[in-house]
């Protein structure tokens, strides 16, 4: 199972994530991003493009620890 | 009337005498004094294993805060060491929390036993490389630490000490901060993708404790497993320093240090005042209602009862909440103090912390705009959102102060506060006996004095930096 992180410091905001799965990430109300779970098989492909996609680098698919 | 509540490092600290790690405090500032109660930590070298053995049957938890178990922290960097990748040890006396003076305590009474655990770790992992975190705010800490380092360069230490000045501020002494301080970046938490024990500084495994924890693996390491665990309860062996404010007969600012075996009751640590409501553990703490801790014992460990009520003892800081303040007002500076203390790097904490505090300022206000909804979503958004724990410990904060007080939140809800109310009727009680003078200035004049009341209590707390 794999998860997605932000990586706070660097996230700006941008809402990229957002736009690209927004099956599993919605924005607050300042436009970061809150995460929903972990990402199931069939939204694998699409989270590796929001991970690629944010401007910041700032996103990860992460391997979920046991 | 004065609040506990400030954002400065209190301006008074009083240390107890201890059982152990304050034991002969005042008379072993010195080396040489030192040494003749406790042996050189060459002379004991334990081997990596044995301390992670010894340190896991006395379940040695860091007292910086996350109370995390040391031996599991030493068997990481064990692990992700190598004959090229020497691990580094880093002392954290960085201290951020203005109520807590433990580290200060022991670095001006018994700064050996702190560097004793140190350097018996260093020998035995084969390190060279010691770093000691002090705060700039607190500059007697530094101070002390630099002499102390000094006197035993003279008697032949040959380990690598580097003091490092950090802060101020309260989350400069989180451990990425003080990473990212060691390295000469911006002393400012960054992501952990991996714990500091397997990459910390310059990617080596890092042993980054706290002051205390170092002093107590001192103790250990002298002492052996059976004899540290004479002190203490049969389940949690061991002492725990304690910073307390708020006492009856202490003045406002000054902190008493303690140290205590774990399994003392709270009644004998706090006296009456333990009926008192007490924030345990901190500004990240949680509120203990009045008399709760009464039939209380001191304790660390989550099956307990104060684990039941989601009391962690955290770095080991109790506030007595002073008698005729508002729990709902007092929460309201402390919540304004942490978000300006937010380092601002993380979106959550920097555009939340502050929205929070202005709603639980609107609620200890009275004030007609006041949602406990609104708080209650907002502490979802900051929670988990951060690269360090200060969003998750303020929400913690805010989270117990609904729940601890759910009367109080509800009479402020509803626009009154009682506790104030119950002040203004005692002081125009005064007033009649004293020909009213002054009551009318106190209570404001006019419209909603109860409030008023309220807002005074949390004008007076100080909060913020100048």
């Amino acid at each position: 199972m794999r998860t997605l992180r932000v990586d706070w410091p660097a996230c700006k905001g941008r809402g990229v994530c957002a736009e690209v799965l927004p099956e599993l990430i919605a924005l607050d109300e300042w436009g970061y991003p809150i995460v929903g779970g972990p990402v199931p098989d069939d939204l694998r492909d699409l989270a590796v493009e929001a991970v690629a996609a944010c401007p910041h680098a700032a996103l990860r698919l992460l391997t979920a620890r046991a | 009337m004065t609040s506990v509540v400030s954002a400065h490092p209190p301006a008074e600290v009083v240390v107890d005498h201890g059982p152990r790690l304050l034991a002969s405090i005042g008379d072993t500032m010195k080396l040489a004094t030192h040494r003749e109660l406790w042996s050189d930590p060459r002379l004991s070298r334990v081997a990596t294993g044995q301390l992670i053995e010894w340190a896991r049957a006395v379940g040695i938890a860091g007292r910086g805060g996350a109370g995390f178990p040391f031996a599991t922290k030493l068997a990481a960097a064990v692990k992700a060491a190598g004959l090229v990748r020497r691990p580094v040890i880093v002392v954290n006396a960085a201290e951020g929390e203005p109520a807590s003076a433990k580290d200060f305590a022991l670095a001006l009474t018994v700064p050996h036993r702190v560097l004793d655990g140190a350097a018996a770790t260093a020998y035995s992992l084969r390190c060279n490389e010691i770093h000691v975190v002090v705060p700039r705010d607190r500059p007697l800490v530094g101070e002390a630490l630099r002499a102390a380092i000094a006197e035993r360069r003279d008697a032949g230490e040959r380990l690598s000490w580097k003091v490092t000045e950090t802060g101020p501020g309260f989350v400069a002494g989180q451990a990425r901060a003080v990473i990212e301080a060691l390295s000469g970046r911006p002393g400012l938490p960054t992501t952990a993708w991996q714990p500091e024990a397997v990459s910390g500084l310059r990617g080596r495994p890092t042993l980054l404790s706290n002051a205390e924890t170092w002093a107590q693996v001192g103790a250990l390491v002298t002492l052996g497993p059976e004899a540290y665990a004479g002190l203490g309860a049969d389940a949690e062996p061991g002492t725990t320093l304690l910073s307390l404010s708020g006492l009856p007969g202490l003045a406002p600012g000054t902190v008493r240090v303690v140290e205590v075996p774990y399994g003392t009751q709270w009644s004998e640590v706090l006296g009456d005042a333990v009926s008192r409501p007490v924030l345990v553990g901190g500004f990240h703490g949680t509120w203990a209602p009045g008399g709760a801790l009464a039939s209380m014992r001191v304790s660390r460990v989550a099956m307990g009862a104060m684990g039941a009520m989601g009391l962690t003892l955290g770095a080991g800081v109790a506030v007595l909440l002073p008698d005729g303040e508002c729990p709902v007002a007092v929460t309201a500076a402390i919540t304004a103090y942490l978000a300006s203390e937010s380092a601002g790097r993380c979106g959550p904490c920097f555009n939340g912390l502050p929205v929070l505090a202005a709603e639980v300022s609107a609620l200890a206000g009275c004030d007609v705009g006041a949602s406990y909804t609104r708080i209650r979503d907002l502490l979802g958004l900051v929670e988990r959102r951060g690269a360090c724990a200060h969003p998750d410990g303020t929400a913690r904060l805010v989270r117990s102060m609904v729940t601890v007080f759910e009367d109080e939140v509800v009479a402020h809800l509803g626009g009154v506060c009682r506790i104030a109310e119950d002040g203004l009727r005692a002081r125009i009680g005064e007033g009649m006996a004293t020909g009213l003078a002054g009551v009318g200035v106190r209570a404001g004049v006019g419209a909603e004095p109860r409030a008023e009341a309220c807002g005074e209590a949390r004008a007076e707390t100080g909060v913020g930096r100048p």
